[in-house]
């Protein structure tokens, strides 16, 4: 199977239809092209910097990581 | 008055010296704002009868030899988003109209116990969603250097009341560079602290992972004061940290000799406006003269931090409005309705993914970028600031290209959640401010502010009011 193009958007269809799951009202076709055009990107963004499993990561350590990276006490 | 302090420092210490009450410089920035007001559409509430109030108690206490705190009857405002069952608190938009929160904003209250008097409400792009200030429900809040122009958003009213002398000092949040945008393009200081940094409890969410409040005013000794006062762990937000807060003040005026200032090589001056580094230039001049070493660095991931925060932000704040978009879609701007709705694109998984990374990809940026230097310069803007025109709803794709530059600079560190104060270095072509961002390691405030410090000391930009403020 090959491998989809990290940009291609998704469809105006498919946003349409996930806002449609989210109970949101119809969006115009601009705001459809853009909104598919950004999470291509942030998909594309996520891909890239997942070099590695993150299966023993928890989100909850993000404020443990800036404190123990933080500079020491003056 | 014509003879009012310039600066927050500076007001608190005529009002502790008794040169001055607070009730005169209230109704001093009282009158101030009744007439420039309607130029520039900072303050969506100004509670006159409340702040008089506050200041008269804070000249009572006094002069009864109680001293409230380092804030001791100065005059500041507020962003439209701070929760306070006395207060109305709309977040700049139609669908909180008229709402009180259960709770008052614990950055609220730490603010009201070192004696500030609070002059209002301020202007906001509706739920901080936006970088140019526009507002469909209460009008844009205007630019005191040039009314044509934007004063950023999304605390657009907190940037500009500062800049025109309105308040001594305002407080804004930050999701994705809407303290840092404000003040660099009023020509103030702007710093989003460090994720935790500040207690989040009462204010108005936009996005749970990178929503970061902080203060903006007009030298760095005065967000060194309002930092001081409103840092700090707080029981009613579990993500507020425990670490000790620092005296922002003490090291201020230890200067900038032998300090490593990384001057990106890749990413943040790409594609930068001539006169916009022309002015950088200067400035990390000046930082040289002063004793700072500049050396290039290279920054990693900088394009993906940006889409990285993009992959969070859009799907908290669409699951934060999930209820509103349904069953009060009309109560939106468009723009801001359509922004809402990118967060339904992003899939779970992904999202989850996105805040997974974060640890990961912070490490790997401390360890990066401050091994070779200890504070970063970039940018805030890499434009010129644009007009209103520019970056109206009906600008098209051009707006949106405008938007997306906007926060390109900014936006990588709401996601990181590291430190970053934006300080203005003067005026563009156009007689608009540029504004350099410095950014730290996380919880390296007093750095950050010790370098804006040793750059206002030796530079005057920051004693020029705009225009307007002379009206």
């Amino acid at each position: 199977m090959q491998d989809r193009d990290p940009l291609q958007p998704l469809s105006t269809a498919t946003v349409a239809a996930l806002a449609g799951l989210a109970g949101l009202p119809p969006l115009d076709a601009p705001t459809l092209a853009r909104i598919a055009e950004g999470a291509a990107r942030a998909a594309a963004a996520v891909r890239a910097s997942a070099a590695g499993s993150l299966f023993d990561v928890e989100p909850a350590s993000f404020l443990a990581e800036l404190e123990r990276l933080a500079e020491p006490p003056a | 008055m014509n003879d009012a302090p310039d600066t927050l420092v500076s007001a608190a210490a005529a009002l502790a010296a008794g040169r001055v009450s607070s009730i005169e410089l209230t109704r001093d920035c009282l009158e101030r704002v009744a007439r420039l007001n309607g130029t520039l559409n900072c303050f969506l509430r100004v509670e006159e009868e409340a702040a008089l109030a506050a200041a008269a108690a804070a000249d009572a206490a006094r002069a009864a030899g109680r001293r409230l705190g380092p804030l001791h009857g100065v005059p500041i405002a507020l962003k439209d988003m701070f929760y306070d069952p006395a207060r109305e608190t709309g977040s700049g938009s139609q669908v909180r109209a008229g709402f009180h929160g259960m709770r008052v904003a614990t950055v609220s209250a730490r603010l009201a116990a070192a004696g500030a008097v609070n002059l209002g409400a301020l202007n906001m792009t509706e739920f901080a969603l936006g970088p140019t200030g526009h507002n469909v429900h209460h009008g844009a809040c205007r630019n005191p250097w040039n009314p044509d122009y934007i004063a950023g958003g999304s605390s657009s009213g907190a940037g500009a009341a500062v800049a025109a002398r309105l308040a001594y000092g305002t407080l804004g949040s930050d999701t994705g560079g809407s303290i840092r945008g404000p003040a660099a393009v009023n020509g103030v200081l702007g710093l989003k602290p460090t994720y935790g940094r500040v207690s989040r409890a009462g204010a108005m969410p936009l996005s749970w992972s990178c929503d970061h409040i902080g203060p903006l005013a007009r030298t760095a000794a005065d967000l060194a004061r309002l930092l001081g006062v409103i840092a700090g762990q707080d029981p009613a937000d579990p993500t507020a940290s425990r670490r000790p807060v620092p005296d922002y003040e003490a090291a201020l005026d230890t200067g900038v000799v032998g300090l490593r200032i990384g001057i990106p090589g890749n990413f943040y001056f790409d594609g930068v406006d001539a006169d916009v580094q022309r002015r950088l230039d200067a400035a990390l001049a000046t930082l040289a003269a002063a004793g700072a070493v500049l050396v290039p660095v290279e920054v990693p991931d900088p394009k993906s931090l940006g889409e990285l925060s993009r992959a969070i932000v859009y799907p908290e704040a669409a699951a934060a409005h999930a209820h509103w978009l349904r069953s009060r879609p009309g109560d939106y701007s468009p723009q801001v309705h359509a922004r809402l709705a990118s967060g339904v694109a992003i899939p779970a998984p992904l999202y989850l993914e996105a805040l997974q990374l974060r640890p990961r990809l912070l490490a790997g940026f401390v360890d990066s970028v401050y091994a070779r230097c200890d504070v970063l310069a970039t940018p805030t803007l890499a434009l010129r600031v644009p007009t209103l025109a520019a970056t109206d709803v009906g600008g098209g794709e051009a707006m949106w290209a405008v938007i997306a530059a906007l926060v390109r600079c900014v936006a990588p560190f709401n996601y990181l959640g590291v430190p970053a104060l934006s300080v203005p270095v003067g005026p563009d072509a156009n007689g608009l401010p540029v504004g350099l961002q410095l950014v730290g390691r996380p919880f390296a405030e007093a750095l950050l502010l010790r370098v804006a410090a040793a750059y206002q000391r030796d530079s005057d930009w920051h004693e020029h009011a705009p225009p307007v403020a002379a009206f």
